[in-house]
């Protein structure tokens, strides 16, 4: 079943065009990776999805529902949790602040059980419960912003680079962490530069190259495509972008 | 000892008015990184606001300030909206001018309505005088402001700290442009901590009205200080706005009765330009680390 269906989507800044109408769909309980190089458009797709950004032309339908004409703040209503490119955490609000006000759209009733899932989750973020969230670690900050996106209590998850900045072992459980929340029912949408890992996790992948869709296939695949290999694997050193990690 | 305790009680009037206008520059400022300088303007407007009120329906205090309050909220959320919102990501220069030019408006507005005269809000505070111990003589109503005031700044204090919207308004300070991606409208954000700076600067107003009196420029000198008390405190935090007011009125309090009443605000200029060299974000405000 289709959760979310983007037709044919364009988005400029002002003359500059980043996105030149690309098609991308999710199915419910999948992880899809969308890697890219440097400047391919990828925060730009996600920004998109959750309306931070006007689009123009295309569309976003979102189960069924056209998402053109939502304002920001209704997406998350909709089930749709963004977790931006560097974390966007509040760094003078504690940790457990920062929790709360991703609740905004959530239903009550359901507090008690999404704060479980994440301290289950994310032990560290419980016993920093008190602490501001502008002192945690990098990887402690990650998980902060991903325990965010579980309190909006959404269906689809955005995520922006998550493993930007992180050693290999706080990314390892990172990744963990996200294939445990689609186990749990979330599908995610993962935008990385650090192919290795996202195709590791994901189900089916895309390939963005300036602006344009150039490659799509199921992790598997990609993996095995040479032109990903050259250009994301790291196994050919002058490949198309620079996409060495960060 | 009676006339010491006498000069505090004078300067913790004086410095309730300016914390309640204090707050509200503080508050935008730490949602919006501007200086509103027709806030000034809005704590005038508020005074006028109670004193037609109290005047042409004869309205009780207990009904005349939470309606004042109200409608001065109205008038704050009104002037973001059509004066700020569209500049919101405009040079702050220009925000600022705006903001200027909002204050001569309010003012002009208010003289023309209202004339240019000097008014006093008709007093509803009970006015009995009370005697302490050995001859300290307090009146009910300084009592009263004093106490109405830090009540008001408690609920303030409470509302940012404990409730969901209050929380909000500080991540807007924090990181503005990931309010959205939590479900909640900024706009909305901004307007409530418009209304809330408002109504508290015209709760400022009808108490200034009370104890001294009211005029359509009265916005300039009194935004002026309260704008100064902010910056000594620490512009963007509540609790420094509180402290830094109540400082400046204890300066200039003790500087008349002590000193000169012509040396009143070149005593609280200097005070300032002082603090800030020793605290150049003002005593209880964050280095700026962000971009302004
Ligand atoms: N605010 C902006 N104004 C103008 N151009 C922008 C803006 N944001 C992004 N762009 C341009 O749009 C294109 C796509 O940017 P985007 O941020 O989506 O890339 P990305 O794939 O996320 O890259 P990265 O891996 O570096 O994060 C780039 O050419 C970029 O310069
Ligand atoms: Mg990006």
């Amino acid at each position: 079943m289709k959760l979310l269906e983007i037709n044919q989507l364009a988005v400029s800044y002002g003359s500059i065009k980043a996105l030149h109408g690309i098609d991308l769909e999710l199915n419910k309980g999948e992880i899809v990776s969308l890697l890219g190089a440097n400047g391919a458009g990828k925060s730009t797709t996600l920004r998109a999805i959750s309306r931070m950004l006007p689009i123009t032309s295309g569309d976003i339908l979102y189960n069924g529902t056209s998402l053109i004409k939502c304002p920001a703040h209704d997406v998350v209503a909709r089930g749709i949790a963004h977790v931006p490119e560097g974390r966007g955490i509040f760094p003078s609000l504690t940790v457990l602040e920062n929790l709360k006000l991703a609740t905004w759209t959530t239903q009550k009733s359901n507090l008690a059980n999404l704060y479980s899932s994440v301290f289950d989750l994310f032990p560290r973020l419980a016993e920093r419960k008190a602490q501001l969230a502008g002192t945690l670690s990098g990887g402690e900050q990650q998980m902060l912003a991903v325990g965010r996106a579980i309190m909006t209590d959404c269906q689809l998850v955005l995520l922006d680079e998550p493993s930007m900045g992180l050693s290999p072992r706080l990314c390892k459980e990172v990744f963990q962490a996200l294939q445990e929340i689609n186990k749990q029912g979330k599908t995610i949408l993962l935008v990385e530069q650090n192919a290795n890992m996202a195709l590791k996790i994901a189900h089916r992948g895309y390939v963005l190259e300036n602006g344009r869709i150039v490659l799509t296939g199921s992790a598997e695949e990609l993996i095995r495509d040479p032109r990903v290999k050259e250009a994301y694997l790291g196994t050919h050193k002058h490949a198309l972008g620079a996409n060495t990690g960060n | 000892m009676e006339i010491i305790i006498q000069q505090l009680l004078n300067a913790a009037q004086l410095g309730a008015v300016y914390a309640l206008i204090a707050l509200g520059y503080t508050m935008v400022y730490g949602i919006l990184r501007m200086i509103n300088f027709a806030h000034g303007d809005i704590f005038m407007v508020g005074a006028f606001i109670g004193f037609l009120l109290a005047t042409t329906v004869n309205m009780p205090l207990v009904l005349m300030m939470p309606l004042t309050m109200l409608l001065t909220a109205f008038v704050g959320i009104a002037i973001e909206r059509v004066a700020y919102r569209k500049l919101r990501d405009a040079n702050r220069m220009s925000l600022v001018i705006t903001a200027l030019g909002v204050g001569i408006f309010l003012e002009n507005f208010v003289r023309m309505v209202v004339g240019p005269q000097t008014r006093q809000i008709p007093a509803q505070l009970p006015d009995k005088i009370l005697t302490f111990g050995s001859g300290l003589v307090v009146t009910e109503d300084k009592l009263l402001i004093i106490l109405i005031s830090l009540a008001l700044m408690t609920i303030l204090w409470l509302f940012t700290n404990k409730t969901l919207m209050g929380t909000a308004m500080r991540a807007v300070a924090d990181n503005a442009d990931v309010i959205p991606l939590m479900g909640i409208n900024l706009n909305r954000v901004i307007a409530v901590t418009f209304a809330i700076g408002s109504a508290l600067a015209a709760a400022g107003g009808i108490f200034y009205g009370q104890a001294y009196s009211i005029d359509p420029y009265m916005g300039i000198d009194l935004g002026w200080k309260a704008f100064i008390a902010a910056v000594i405190g620490g512009i963007g935090s509540i609790e420094g706005a509180v402290l830094g007011s109540f400082m400046l009125a204890g300066v200039e309090v003790f500087t008349v009765a002590y000193l000169s009443s012509n040396l009143k605000n070149g005593i609280a200029f200097g005070l300032l330009i002082l603090l800030l060299l020793i605290w150049p974000s003002g005593i209880m405000g964050k280095p700026m680390i962000k971009k302004v």
